[in-house]
Order: structure tokens, then C-alpha cells, then sequence
């Protein structure tokens, strides 16, 4: 099953790679020789790609995805980049790192968490600790010191992570 | 020994390995079309060999690499480039007969099965290169320790 994943995978990036050879389609030589690499790829690479990944098959979840791309990490991190713009040229900065409780599962919430965290500026994930259900965030300017909830660090991101990584 | 990286390392290289191989075998693929070839690709997949021993650790890294199998495969990436080389020997030494009366990779310039024996040399030497770089990274990685 995890061979099937890992192919769909790399073949989806092969496709994206080689669009355009026959018109704006793909030429049926590319196509044979993108399914005999990414049969090699996707075997070699079976046992890496993790268990229960098939779950990201789901188009629903693709959506989901993409949702929450243009949505709330854009409006996010536009709305960060303004908050860390003000604070360059206000000097207004108390850092520090603080422990964020989370409530979630699996490596893939805590991914998507930490990295939606990373990208919105002023806070940036140190140490995903999953076995006690913590992160630690550098916060440029800490408002709580022992926050109970992420929601004062990451906003909604908690919610749409547990809902993708599901 | 055995140290590896935290929890999102080891999940973004899970999701990146596959499409730094696949990316990898692209440039390999085309190299007589695109910018790259053997050399490029096959150090573009070393690097996610790389990746996969950085941030899996040297002991998972220990169950997964074969040495006997990428000897023999860096063996066999020679092997193919020397008997593409030699499949013109009636003519010349590296005579391209593939593409001038071959079978097949005589097709129309720009696709590609095209240019005659390059490409099947372009996959030998990325076999070649990726196996030798993940070779010699993973030997330099078990090196027995730092100080006696």
C-alpha cells in the first residue's frame, strides 16, 4: 500500500515536470518512461514514506489542503509579515520561548503545525515534543507566558491541523 | 552514534525523499534535451540518500543500505556506459549507431527517445554517481569513532 502512495507521489511531480511535450499534454513516451521511474522510486522509497499514508490519498483532504492554503496560512502570514514590519521599526520586541500545549495525534498534525507556525513571522517552532504533547515556540513578543491553549500562539492552525493530518 | 533528527525533519524527509529521487531521475532522463545529466541527477539523488542518513540516523540507515548491492550496481552503472560505447564498434569506438541506423532512440530531435546511445549513458552514470556519493557518504557516516 505504501508502494502505491509513494508512487502516486512521484508520479504526480513527474507529470507536473513534463507537462508540455505534446502540446500542452504529455507525450505518451514520457508517460511510459515517468511510470518506469516512479515504479523505481516508489519501490525503493516504500519503507520511508511512513505508515498509514494512504490517507492522503483522499481528494476530500486535498481540498481541505488547498483550503487552507489561500485561506488562513495566507491571511496568517499576511497579516504576520504587517505585525513583525511594525516591530522592526518600533524596536517594540520581548522575546522569548515558550511551551505551547497541544492536542494532537499523529507526526503529520504536528508537521503541519509547527511549519504553519515557522512560516507566520514572530514565532518560529524550536522542538516538537509529541510525548508531552508540547511545542516549544520562540515568540518575538510573548503575551502569555504559560499559554494553556495554542490559540494565542497559532490562531485557528491547531484546528486545521488535526482536521489534515487526520 | 545513532543520533538522529527530531520528529519534523524526519516527517518532511519522509514527504521529500520520494520527490528528490523522482526530480533526480528527471534530470537523468533528460539529459540530452534539458540542462543536466548523468553526473547532475545522479548527485541530485545522492543527496536524498544524504537526506534519508541525516535524518533517520546511522543505525536505520545501517538496515537499509546494502553495501554488496550498490558496489554492484555502481559496477553495473560502468558496465552499461562501456557497452553503449562499444555497441558501434564496427565503425568507430563511441560510434552512435542508435541514432544513425539504430532501433530505437533514433526518434525525432527534441523528444525523448532521441540522440541515440545518450541517454541510456546519462542512466548509467546517474547509477554510477548516485551509488559511488551514497557509497562513499555512508562509509565516511560509519567511520568507527571520532578519537581512540
Amino acid at each position: 500500500m505504501s508502494f502505491i502512495v509513494a508512487f502516486i507521489w512521484s508520479f504526480a511531480l513527474w507529470l507536473v515536470l513534463t507537462a508540455g511535450t505534446n502540446g500542452m499534454l504529455w507525450s505518451l513516451e514520457e508517460l511510459i518512461a515517468g511510470i518506469i521511474f516512479a515504479t523505481i522510486v516508489g519501490f525503493s522509497t516504500r519503507n520511508i514514506i511512513g505508515e498509514k499514508t494512504q490517507r492522503f490519498l483522499n481528494p476530500i483532504k486535498w481540498l481541505g489542503f488547498i483550503v487552507y492554503a489561500v485561506g488562513p496560512l495566507f491571511w496568517g502570514m499576511a497579516k504576520a509579515n504587517l505585525d513583525v514590519a511594525y516591530r522592526v521599526v518600533t524596536g517594540k520586541i520581548k522575546p522569548g520561548i515558550v511551551r505551547v500545549p497541544v492536542d494532537l495525534e499523529n507526526e503529520a498534525q504536528y508537521t503541519i503545525l509547527s511549519n504553519s507556525i515557522t512560516l507566520t513571522p514572530g514565532t518560529l517552532t524550536v522542538d516538537a515534543c509529541p510525548e508531552e504533547k508540547a511545542l516549544y515556540v520562540h515568540w518575538i513578543y510573548v503575551k502569555e507566558e504559560e499559554p494553556k491553549t495554542s490559540e494565542p500562539v497559532a490562531g485557528s492552525f491547531e484546528k486545521w491541523a488535526r482536521r489534515l493530518g487526520k | 552514534m545513532g543520533s538522529d533528527m527530531g520528529l519534523i525533519v524526519k516527517t518532511m524527509a519522509r514527504a521529500t525523499i520520494p520527490l528528490i529521487g523522482i526530480f533526480g531521475a528527471y534530470v537523468i532522463s533528460h539529459g540530452h534535451l534539458t540542462p543536466g545529466g548523468g553526473f547532475q541527477g545522479g548527485a541530485t539523488i545522492a543527496g536524498a540518500g544524504i537526506l534519508f542518513l541525516i535524518a533517520f540516523g546511522i543505525n536505520e540507515a545501517k538496515e537499509k543500505i546494502n553495501k554488496s548491492l550498490y558496489s554492484a550496481l555502481e559496477g553495473l552503472g560502468g558496465l552499461v556506459f562501456l557497452a553503449a560505447g562499444m555497441l558501434g564498434l564496427s565503425v568507430a569506438f563511441f560510434y552512435n549507431t542508435l541514432w544513425h541506423n539504430g532501433p530505437i532512440f533514433n526518434g525525432e530531435p527534441g523528444t525523448l527517445l532521441s540522440a541515440g546511445y545518450l541517454p541510456i549513458m546519462n542512466l548509467a552514470v546517474g547509477l554510477k554517481v548516485y551509488t559511488g556519493l551514497v557509497s562513499a557518504v555512508f562509509a565516511m557516516a560509519l567511520f568507527r569513532r571520532w578519537r581512540k
